[in-house]
């Protein structure tokens, strides 16, 4: 396929706080330019604790504001409209929003014919649709589960503002479909791509079960240490080892304790080496109550590492085939995790095929096929 | 990227005398996000400006607009649709008429579907926007539209089949011209055909879930004339033609499922968008319409009239046997699916339409609606057919004659009658406003009930006036005391049937006469008219404020109004709140409520009842949800979520509930709230679910914040507290009393009246037979899904029949639809409020996983566990505290077999499960003691103590 080099600008609520979005646009504008296309990742603000991308990032990165814009208000009272404070506040805020879609429309007008606007995040759109975007096509994305925009305030934002883009892209068919029955007529899929490519993967051996993440509540991690106890029971030779800081993590703690799993259950904090901390693990957790669409489960599989996952959303079924790449429990039923969990442990043949199977199913994900379909949407939207 | 590349879609607009719609439809063709697409307006010789406009459309947009006009009008859709094909130079092909419009992502969605899929045919959703009703939309065929997918043949979905339109679709140009195809010329539901034919056709079809069409449906005209119905006829022969030609098209073998399927609509669509017509047409066109019918339906596969649903297949087979009274009342069952509209016919155990064409088997298989119509329901929960067989009027009052059916004699000629019509509005909201009068005259007649009677309208009817511009005709029939509601049908009423004289409540302004009239579903009705000049002058000014500056206004207004009453309400409720939160409790005040409302039953109940005993000073509350019926009478009823509910909650001093009472009332520092619960648990609840294991922080912590309003809670054993009050992780104290519901089945001595009247109300006085009672647990289902008895009734009763009568009670949750036809054998108890009577007139119990397995075990009586479903419900959806398999005081049956052979066997069971079943009570039920009631009632309510 001969790519026609475009300006593309990617623009994110920040780009600097360390998480899974901010890793997925840096790894994406990477990715684009190194193909030959002009990248331009922007943030709409500073976040409030910076992470280090590193320096000499080899496309153009901006933030619009420099101090944070209060939030929007609006009156909803007699008392909201006589409070002149607040007025005052949002028409400066109004202001300074105005003030940075000017920057971003200064920008756009520059770009070369054919150039993207990517708005990976909804507040981020806000800005995009404040200024001119004549020329150019929009691309909006959500990365969450439809059913986690629908339970949170999100959905009627994603509705307002995503409603005209020339393309809104969710992470699954599943996820485009249940949007496009509510009503979206502009959606298509982009799955998340692979961000590790390994050397080397795991040899399956090791009597040790390894999650990763954010230690939330949505993550569900005391729900994998109630599913431990009957396993810690029966295979006390077999250790836990959770990475990842958070909230939770006190109150983690103390529930390993109180359910006797002091011995066999380590929190071993956040770790930078994902793919040291998966070569030394046989079987790979993954007991969240809400996903979107979960890079941790993809990177186990890249290692070789079979997966035990509830069946939280359509990303996480997307990524893990039951009984072919992975074991899927339904949500919530720690029991049947357990049984999972522990079929994975007592049966090496088992783990070996799944896992085997989970490095070939992966590289539908590598960074190769989601350009490859990157560069198709940028043909639709021209079209 | 060069310029002069092909478009991608070719967008085929056609046009008859319609030049003011057109722009509409041509603008959202070229705002699409697909730019690389041609339009062509293809005009069909319009006599208005529609050329002209097309014409200017392509001068304005030139390269991309073409406007091509036919020499001579075509008449139909075919003609200018194939001329768009011939010349269309895009790679795919889309048709639009100039009345509807594209959604504006239309094309492109079906170009990406189609270049990703490869498909010759991409087909979407199509909407309906009804035009002037505030925007409405509905759907067409959304279930065939719910998520992409991609067929290799349209046999893999037979159901795309019902979705006939050709707009909601994009073709492959090469597809179309390499099968030579196009829209049949001549005949109208030309989609009809092309459609099949292009399903059939087709190397590959995607379906994908985006709204593709928007069908612009404008208002139909009120009554059509009798020039139009004759129309009616044409479209009929038109219809059948395009089947004949579909038909040959499905003829060879691999098609024949197809073909069945095809039949099959043609029974439970085409025909019967025909019939609900008929019975109002002319007695000449029905003369000329049956016979065509009757050759069609000749040449259809017969195994489509027993696939078919069981209404339109018994109106085909009628019209296929040309039997027009028969036939009109299968069309009022088409019109009111549960009306009891014909008299029916009782024949070997059997009930049938009609004693006719009995001795043809399709006759018989057909006409058998022993178990489609409600003949055996009490008559105060049928509805039946009154046939309306005389009306006249002279001035104000009118004269009216009717017929009641009474299917299969069932109304006795000694039977006590008595009737009354019943005038109410339309809205619902003015239901109050109904006015009774009296029916002179009803008898018993071999045909039925006939009655009569006369009704001085001008004198009873007082509409108010513009808000109730229609009333419809009830009749109320009193059978022995049972209440059976009708409605008046009628085809037709006498051509001098005229307006009648009335004043309405708003002056003679808003309407001065009603005029009758039978709608749609062939019922006698009135609509409000303006016949003299003050009313006509009135409507005319209601109509004219209507539509000026001013009246827009007041209508936004409104609507605005409506829209903001959800912010508005919640507001209220919030400052209601605060309110109720400084409402002093009152003394003795118990608000009682069981199953959220659903029933007056339960420990609840039986707290209450023992309250009245003691003599203490209370005044109790009862919550209902839906229905009064069957609440004490000495207790204030408020409806569930009521004003009054919330009222009585923040000022009662106790609450009494056995599952949860609702989450946001205020509960005051002085209320005590007792949850009596309501079963022992064997599945997992609470937290332990993994339905709450998963749901989010907030959904946990709104649970968590609900429960810890209990302050007692009763237990029926420690297995409660190491299982339901840890799952719940409850504060409240528990009350080790056992369940008051439970006392009658712990005391032998109990008193029997309730058990007594609950064998007389099931009508099994005197019925020697041992009873065994099927309680199954609730099983979650999808929404659509009814529950379904899990094995074969049936048998049961040629099996069990005579040695058992069967009970079935259902959970509160589910209901049953038990054929009438094994009314004598099999029984619905499942409306019955309180279970333990049920559960004393039992001598077998059949259970599954139910909590009633650990209260009937109090009787020490058989029970028998069917459950088909162990692994599946015990593990995987929900999990259990102990393994039912080694506790159960009964033998588990995993099939019928084994079931019906356990049920056979309770009668001489041998002592092993009566030991199983003392160690379970001992278990599971060591504080039931027969004095839980009295134990609560002597702690909370001491009577002359300090008050």
């Amino acid at each position: 396929m001969t790519r026609t080099p475009r300006d593309i600008f990617i623009v994110c609520n920040n780009i600097e706080e360390l998480g899974g979005l901010q890793r997925w646009a840096h790894h994406t504008a990477g990715m684009l330019e190194a193909s030959g296309h002009a990248v331009h990742l922007i943030g709409v603000v500073h976040p409030e604790s910076v992470h280090d991308y590193g320096r000499d990032l080899p496309y153009r990165t901006s933030v619009l504001h420099r101090v944070h814009p209060p939030s929007a208000w609006g009156p909803r009272t007699v008392r909201d409209r006589l409070d002149v404070v607040a007025r005052r506040r949002e028409a400066l805020r109004k202001a300074s929003v105005r003030q940075a879609a000017d920057r971003l429309t200064a920008l756009f007008r520059a770009a070369r014919p054919g150039a993207i606007v990517i708005v990976p995040q909804v507040w981020a759109m806000e800005w995009v649709a404040a200024a001119d975007t004549s020329g150019l096509r929009v691309i909006g994305m959500s990365h969450e589960s439809f059913e986690a925009s629908a339970n949170s305030s999100r959905a009627r934002r994603v509705r307002r503002w995503f409603a005209d883009v020339d393309r809104l892209l969710l992470l699954t068919v599943e996820d485009a479909d249940a949007w496009s029955r509510d009503g979206l007529n502009n959606v298509d899929v982009l799955p998340n791509p692979l961000p590790i490519t390994p050397e080397t993967t795991s040899e399956r051996t090791a009597p040790l079960v390894v999650a990763l993440g954010r230690l939330s509540f949505e993550k569900g991690y005391d729900l994998l240490l109630e599913a431990w106890v009957d396993v810690a029971r029966r295979r006390p030779d077999w250790r836990l080892r959770l990475y990842g800081s958070g909230p939770e993590e006190a109150r983690l703690r103390a529930r390993a304790s109180t359910l006797g799993l002091t011995d066999g259950v380590e929190f071993a904090g956040r770790t930078a080496d994902v793919e040291g901390a998966l070569r030394e693990a046989s079987v790979f957790a993954a007991p969240s109550r809400a996903e979107g669409f979960p890079i941790s489960l993809m990177e186990a599989m890249a290692m070789g590492v079979p997966s035990v996952a509830f069946d939280c959303a359509p990303g996480v079924r997307e990524i893990v085939a039951h009984e072919r790449n992975g074991l899927l429990v339904p949500r919530g039923n720690t029991r049947e995790f357990t049984v999972a969990l522990e079929r994975l442990i007592t049966d090496r043949a088992l783990r070996d095929r799944l896992g085997e199977q989970g490095l070939e199913d992966v590289t539908r994900f590598a960074p190769e096929a989601v350009l490859e379909r990157w560069e198709q949407i940028f043909g639709y939207v021209y079209r | 990227m060069s310029v002069s590349r092909a478009p991608d879609v070719s967008v085929i607009v056609i046009v008859y005398n319609d030049a003011t719609r057109l722009p509409r439809a041509v603008d959202s063709v070229l705002r699409q996000t697909l730019d690389n697409l041609e339009i062509l307006i293809v005009d069909d010789a319009s006599t208005d400006d529609s050329f002209a406009v097309a014409e200017r459309f392509a001068a304005e947009h030139p390269g991309k607009v073409r406007a091509i006009r036919l020499e001579h009008n075509s008449g139909g859709c075919s003609r200018p649709r194939n001329e768009g094909i011939d010349r269309a130079l895009g790679t795919f092909v889309m048709f639009l008429d100039s009345d509807d419009t594209l959604d504006r992502h239309a094309c492109k969605n079906m170009l990406v579907a189609a270049e990703e899929t490869g498909a010759d045919l991409i087909s979407g959703l199509c909407v309906r926007l009804h035009e002037g009703r505030n925007g409405k939309i509905t759907p067409w065929y959304p279930e065939l539209y719910a998520e992409r997918a991609v067929l290799e043949s349209a046999s893999e979905r037979p159901e795309l089949l019902y979705d006939t339109l050709s707009t909601n679709k994009c073709y492959r140009r090469t597809f179309l011209n390499d099968h030579e195809l196009r829209f049949p010329e001549g005949l109208h539901y030309e989609d009809l055909l092309f459609s099949a034919r292009a399903y059939l056709g087709a190397n590959r079809i995607t379906l994908i879930p985006n709204t593709v069409y928007q069908w612009r449906v404008v208002k139909d005209a009120k009554v059509r004339s009798i020039s139009n119905r004759r129309g009616e006829l044409r479209n009929f022969t038109d219809r059948l033609a395009i089947h004949r030609r579909i038909d040959e098209e499905l003829q060879t073998e691999e098609l024949r499922s197809l073909k069945l399927l095809k039949d099959v609509k043609f029974l439970q669509h085409d025909l019967v968008l025909y019939l609900w017509g008929l019975p109002f047409q002319t007695e000449e066109f029905r003369r000329e319409f049956i016979p065509l019918a009757q050759e069609y339906l000749a040449t259809l596969d017969p195994r489509a009239f027993r696939e078919a649903k069981h209404i339109p297949a018994l109106a085909a087979y009628l019209v296929l046997r040309d039997d027009w009274p028969n036939l009109l009342t299968a069309i009022d069952l088409v019109l009111n699916r549960s009306k009891v509209a014909a008299p029916l016919h009782r024949q070997d155990g059997r009930v049938y339409w009609c004693a006719e064409h009995l001795d043809d088997e399709l006759g018989r298989a057909i006409l058998d609606v022993t178990d489609l119509v409600t003949w055996a329901k009490p008559l105060d929960q049928v509805w039946l057919g009154n046939d309306l067989v005389h009306y006249s009027s002279t001035g104000g009052s009118v004269r009216l004659a009717g017929l009641i059916v009474n299917p299969l004699d069932r109304i006795e000629p000694t039977a006590r009658l008595s009737a009354r019509l019943e005038f109410r509005s339309r809205r619902k909201k003015l239901a109050m406003t109904a006015v009774h009068v009296p029916v002179d005259s009803i008898r018993h007649t071999p045909e039925g009930l006939a009655w009569e009677t006369t009704v001085d309208l001008t004198r009873t009817l007082h509409p108010v006036g513009v808000l109730d511009p229609v009333w419809d005709v009830w009749m109320d029939l009193t059978v022995d005391g049972v209440v059976s509601t009708s409605r008046l049908f009628a085809t037709s009423l006498p051509e001098d049937a005229r307006s009648i004289p009335i004043r309405p409540r708003l002056g003679k302004a808003v309407g001065d006469h009603v005029l009758p009239f039978i709608t749609d579903k062939g019922h006698l009705s009135f609509t409000v008219t303006h016949e003299g000049t003050i009313a006509r002058k009135g409507r005319e000014l209601v109509l004219r404020t209507a539509d000026s500056a001013f009246g827009h206004k007041l209508v936004s207004t409104a609507r605005k109004q409506i829209t903001r009453t959800g912010a508005r309400k919640r507001e209220a409720f919030r400052l209601a709140r605060t309110a109720l939160a400084k409402l002093p409790v009152r003394k003795g005040l118990v608000v009682f409520e069981s199953h959220l409302g659903l029933q007056y039953s339960d420990n609840p109940r039986y707290i209450h009842e023992e309250l009245r005993r003691s003599g203490a000073r209370f005044e109790a509350v009862w919550v209902y949800a839906e229905s009064r019926a069957g609440f004490p009478k000495d207790a204030t009823l408020v409806k569930r979520g009521s004003w009054a509910h919330y009222k009585a909650l923040a000022q009662a001093e106790f609450w009494i509930d056995n599952q949860g009472v609702l989450g946001d009332a205020v509960k005051n520092p002085g209320t005590t709230y007792i949850q009596t619960w309501h079963g022992s648990a064997l599945k997992r609840m609470g937290f332990d679910m993994p339905s709450v294991k998963q749901s989010d922080a907030a959904a946990q912590a709104r649970l968590q914040k609900g429960v810890d309003r209990f302050d007692y809670f009763v237990v029926r054993s420690e297995h409660d507290v190491e299982t339901l009050m840890a799952a719940y992780r409850l504060r409240a104290e528990p009350l080790r009393t056992g369940y008051p519901r439970n006392d009658a089945l712990a005391d032998a001595d109990a008193p029997t009246a309730d058990v007594e009247a609950l064998r007389a109300e099931l009508g099994l006085v005197g019925d020697p037979r041992r009873i065994v009672l099927y309680a199954p647990t609730f099983r979650p289902r999808e929404e659509d899904e009814e529950f379904e008895m899990p094995f074969d009734l049936e048998r049961w009763v040629r099996e069990l029949g005579e040695e058992f009568v069967l009970l079935v009670r259902t959970h509160y949750l589910d209901a049953v639809d038990l054929p009438p036809s094994l009314a004598k054998d099999v029984r619905d108890a499942s409306a019955t409020h309180d279970v333990t009577p049920l559960l004393r007139l039992a001598d077998v119990l059949i259970t599954d996983y139910s909590s009633l397995m650990f209260d009937y075990a109090l009787l020490d009586r058989p029970m028998v566990f069917y459950t088909y479903d162990y692994e599946a419900y015990t593990r995987q959806s929900r999990g259990a505290y102990f393994e039912l398999a080694d506790r159960a005081p009964g033998p588990l049956a995993a099939d019928q077999d084994a079931l019906f052979a356990a049920v056979r066997e309770s009668g001489a069971e041998h002592g092993h499960y009566a030991d199983l079943r003392r160690a379970f009570v001992k278990s599971y039920g060591e504080y039931d003691r027969g004095t839980a009631a009295r134990q609560i009632v002597e702690r909370f309510f001491p009577t002359g103590g300090a008050q």
